[in-house]
């Protein structure tokens, strides 16, 4: 991301921040359909049940925790990556 | 309209940004597969806590670590095999995914 000046910066973060709102979106789908898969099996009634509503909130309590650490360690490995050392373990 | 005069080997404006972007676009790329793949393996269809547990935790820290083990692995053996058949490939890019 080096060698850009202001203005290209400019245009670059304008579309860095499209790009951030469009994966939100995407985020967000994947996780109602991995909460609704996992959670929701059950129609014998038309509203969810408070036991499918209880999933459904532990569900996407875990997986934002899960993509929390997800992208900590990323973050981690990634910088590891760049400066050429892999951490074998 | 620079590109009419000077035949400089510069990368113009939009180029660099494109390179730029693709660079951000590969990482996060590689970031949204391993995030599925890894939630997938170690996030139990079972929510009885809204906490990751310690089982899970050190899965997701494990899975990381492997995935970018398995990147590494799968870059130097391709380029082995690029090297050992027209030793062409000048540009050494150090590891697919960045």
């Amino acid at each position: 991301m080096d060698g850009l000046n202001a203005q290209e910066q400019r245009e670059l973060q304008g579309r860095m921040e499209k790009k951030q709102m469009k994966e939100f979106m995407t985020m967000y789908s994947r996780l109602v359909q991995r909460c609704f898969d996992d959670c929701v099996n059950d129609f014998t009634t038309k509203s969810l049940q408070s036991k499918e509503e209880g999933c459904v909130m532990k569900c996407v309590d875990k997986y934002l925790k899960g993509s929390e650490r997800l992208g900590q360690r990323f973050q981690e490995q990634n910088v590891a990556m760049q400066s050429g050392q892999l951490p074998g373990r | 309209m620079s590109f009419l005069f000077g035949g400089r080997p510069q990368l113009s404006s939009a180029e660099k940004i494109a390179a730029a972007e693709t660079e951000v676009e590969m990482v996060s790329d590689m970031f949204n597969r391993l995030s599925q793949s890894c939630t997938a393996k170690c996030i139990p269809p079972e929510y009885r806590e809204p906490d990751l547990n310690k089982g899970e935790s050190v899965c997701l820290d494990r899975c990381v670590s492997k995935f970018f083990e398995v990147n590494l692995k799968v870059s130097e053996k391709m380029q082995g095999e690029a090297a050992q058949k027209g030793g062409a490939g000048g540009g050494g890019m150090g590891g697919f995914g960045m």
